[in-house]
């Protein structure tokens, strides 16, 4: 649990009586030898979900209060999974070597190579994670990173309902071109894109050169989320794919159940309403 | 193909579920999965079955080879050295002077091709049919010592991209992922970086090199493949500043699906599922990242005879093969999940290049040329266009 509290951006209220909302089941999607499914009871994912129910979502009240309060379609939601199902497009933009498919190897099989194959046009990868009231099933186009194949990116966040903008917090050259991507989504991609500025390789920090303070003046200037994330330590990046999923456009928000509200997260709820709805 | 993760990355839980989770996942009829090195030294996972036809798949090659060597007896030594009527520049005239023995050589060649050239002919083969050997031969014996030894040392921004991919090119591989390996890579690629500097270094090289390396005996010929692919054997600007010859074959081989298998591009259309999404990497790294090695090496056996439009042939008939369940497929990610398992699968070549050449049908080198012609304006105004729009971006910035 530790290392997910570690996050910069999310502060949690602890409140007993949570983990009754973890049902959550993470299913690992990856067409290729990799498949394979996380019960729920994974050591591995469980945390990771248990914070998306802390920040986004009110303590349910026991089933039978809560039917007569939000009605038996709320009641239907909560108890199937995947009831409510979302698709949602996500492409990771960024220079090369910032570290894209070693992100998205961590988050989709929680693994980590020294050496990730370069990629070549985008690698697909899908993987869905269960959200308290629904399940998010993300298909993620992993890109190539070389500026030449820049003129390929249209194809891949067009239609995308959320983008991870990766840079190397080693190298001033990454950290200038994640902001031209901002740019470049912000004119030309979908208007309700949720994005993400991921600084990458924080566990280097002997080596780092752009301050996550420079990074993070500009997510808020810019209504990004942001976040530094490795992923050879594994910090921060199944939390950055949760809070993309959280903050999604919904069909049937649970939005506003009746109950406590036990988020505590006041720097982020601004931009948090911009990306959202 | 190239799967080299080590256990060590994976974390103790993890390793503890593998006895739960895979036996309910592979719904295949073969529950094992078995890693082994193919014949160019690639770790492959397979299932019973995989394994199986890559036994028969050697035999066939072994066959083959036999078949040459008859042929060898027959017409003597290097016949298929002679000089040929190449399919690359079929479309000009037959010049009279041709002897009718060439004529009935060359058609025995290319379906001699079609069937695979046997693993030690290939690089004495490949350096003649793709006109590797004709360009060495215009330069100083000395070019390539020359070349590398003049660029030793240099940093580009190029050369430096080089450095970042050499250890994530086929990382794992026994020759390839070491110190000999990449150093050896690394003057191939720098040197042709320095040859042409429109090309410089394109992600997707460092694959396609690698491979030649493991197939040519030495990195002089591999380093002559490399160019004589990018300036003869494929269309112009592949793999240029912005990749506009991709583009343009991009946009020909959409055209080519909706006309060679037409219920796959509208079923595909109605998904909006673009193509590209996954020909882009077959068209760039002439599909050694998604075929298993020597199905690769087959498609490029024909490649290095027919020319380009071979890619064509072999993306449709990846699609073609898989017709009936892609039509049935109802989701972007169901789609990719049949062509990548599919590519990933094709270890036997036979089965992949009996449907590109006798299923798809004939194309000619002509034809392609000529709807490359249709579409390249349109390519060249849409990345003019995408230009414009950025550089206002940036003084939007300013």
């Amino acid at each position: 649990m530790s290392r997910m509290l570690l996050s910069p951006f999310v502060k949690f209220l602890f409140l007993e009586g949570v983990e009754q909302n973890q049902k959550g089941e993470v299913v690992s999607e990856k067409q290729n030898k990799y498949k394979h499914r996380f019960p729920s009871s994974s050591l591995y994912l469980l945390p990771h979900i248990s914070s998306i129910f802390l920040c986004n979502f009110s303590l349910h009240p026991p089933p039978s209060i809560s039917s007569s309060l939000s009605g038996p379609a709320d009641i239907d939601s909560m108890a199937t999974i995947g009831h409510n199902n979302l698709n949602a497009k996500l492409v990771l933009l960024g220079d090369m070597g910032a570290g894209k498919s070693s992100l998205v190897l961590r988050f989709v099989k929680g693994q980590f190579l020294e050496f990730q194959e370069s990629t070549i046009g985008a690698a697909f990868f899908s993987q869905t994670l269960a959200v308290n009231d629904a399940t998010v099933k993300f298909e993620i186009w992993d890109t190539a990173g070389q500026e030449r194949y820049h003129s390929l990116a249209p194809m891949y966040y067009r239609g995308a309902a959320a983008a991870i903008i990766v840079y190397d917090i080693t190298s001033t050259e990454s950290f200038a071109r994640a902001k031209k991507w901002v740019q470049e989504l912000q004119k030309q991609g979908n208007p309700n894109m949720v994005m993400a500025l991921a600084g990458n390789k924080a566990d280097l920090e002997d080596k780092r050169k752009v301050t996550a303070e420079e990074a993070r003046v500009y997510a808020e200037e810019n209504g990004l989320f942001f976040t530094e994330t490795s992923a050879k330590t594994a910090v921060n990046v199944n939390d950055t794919f949760y809070e993309i999923a959280k903050r999604l456009p919904r069909a049937q928000p649970a939005q506003n159940p009746a109950g406590m509200v036990l988020v505590d997260r006041p720097a982020e709820s601004s931009q948090a309403a911009s990306c959202c709805s | 193909m190239f799967g080299t993760q080590s256990t060590r990355d994976i974390s103790f839980e993890f390793q503890s579920q593998i006895p739960n989770w895979r036996p309910s996942i592979y719904t295949r009829r073969a529950n094992i999965t078995v890693k082994f090195q193919d014949l160019y030294g690639f770790t492959v996972e397979g299932n019973v079955d995989d394994v199986n036809v890559l036994n028969e798949v050697r035999e066939k090659v072994r066959q083959q080879g036999r078949v040459w060597w008859a042929l060898e007896a027959n017409k003597g030594a290097n016949w298929y050295l002679q000089p040929q009527i190449s399919s690359i520049s079929e479309g000009i005239a037959l010049k009279s002077s041709l002897k009718l023995s060439a004529l009935t050589n060359t058609i025995t060649l290319k379906r001699l091709i079609r069937k695979g050239i046997p693993p030690v002919l290939r690089p004495k083969v490949w350096f003649s049919l793709s006109g590797a050997a004709k360009k060495r031969s215009t330069v100083p014996e000395s070019y390539y010592n020359d070349l590398t030894k003049a660029v030793e040392g240099k940093v580009t921004a190029a050369t430096r991209q080089i450095d970042h991919d050499l250890p994530r090119t086929f990382p794992g591989h026994p020759w390839l992922d070491t110190s000999e390996g990449h150093a050896t890579l690394r003057r191939v690629l720098v040197g042709y970086s320095f040859r042409d500097s429109d090309v410089g270094y394109c992600q997707g090289l460092n694959y396609v090199a690698a491979l030649l390396l493991l197939v040519m005996k030495t990195e002089e010929d591999a380093f002559w493949m490399l160019a004589v692919l990018l300036e003869n054997v494929l269309v112009n600007d592949c793999y240029t500043n912005n990749l506009s010859g991709c583009h343009v074959e991009q946009r020909v081989f959409k055209d080519l699906l909706a006309k060679k298998c037409p219920r796959i591009a509208a079923h595909l259309e109605a998904l909006e599922f673009d193509v590209s999404l996954v020909a882009t990497e077959w068209f760039l790294c002439l599909f050694s990242k998604s075929l298993p090695s020597e199905t690769a090496l087959r498609v490029w056996d024909v490649l290095f005879n027919e020319g380009a439009k071979v890619l064509f042939h072999v993306a449709l008939a990846i699609f073609k093969m898989k017709e009936e369940e892609l039509l049935l497929a109802h989701q972007v990610g169901d789609v990719i999940n049949i062509l990548q398992k599919t590519t990933h699968h094709l270890f036997d070549p036979e089965e992949l290049l009996t449907v590109a050449f006798d299923k798809i049908g004939s194309m000619t080198t002509n034809t392609i040329s000529k709807q490359r012609k249709k579409q390249e304006p349109a390519v060249m105004a849409e990345l003019d266009q995408r230009l414009r729009r950025l550089n206002s971006l940036n003084e939007d910035d300013k």
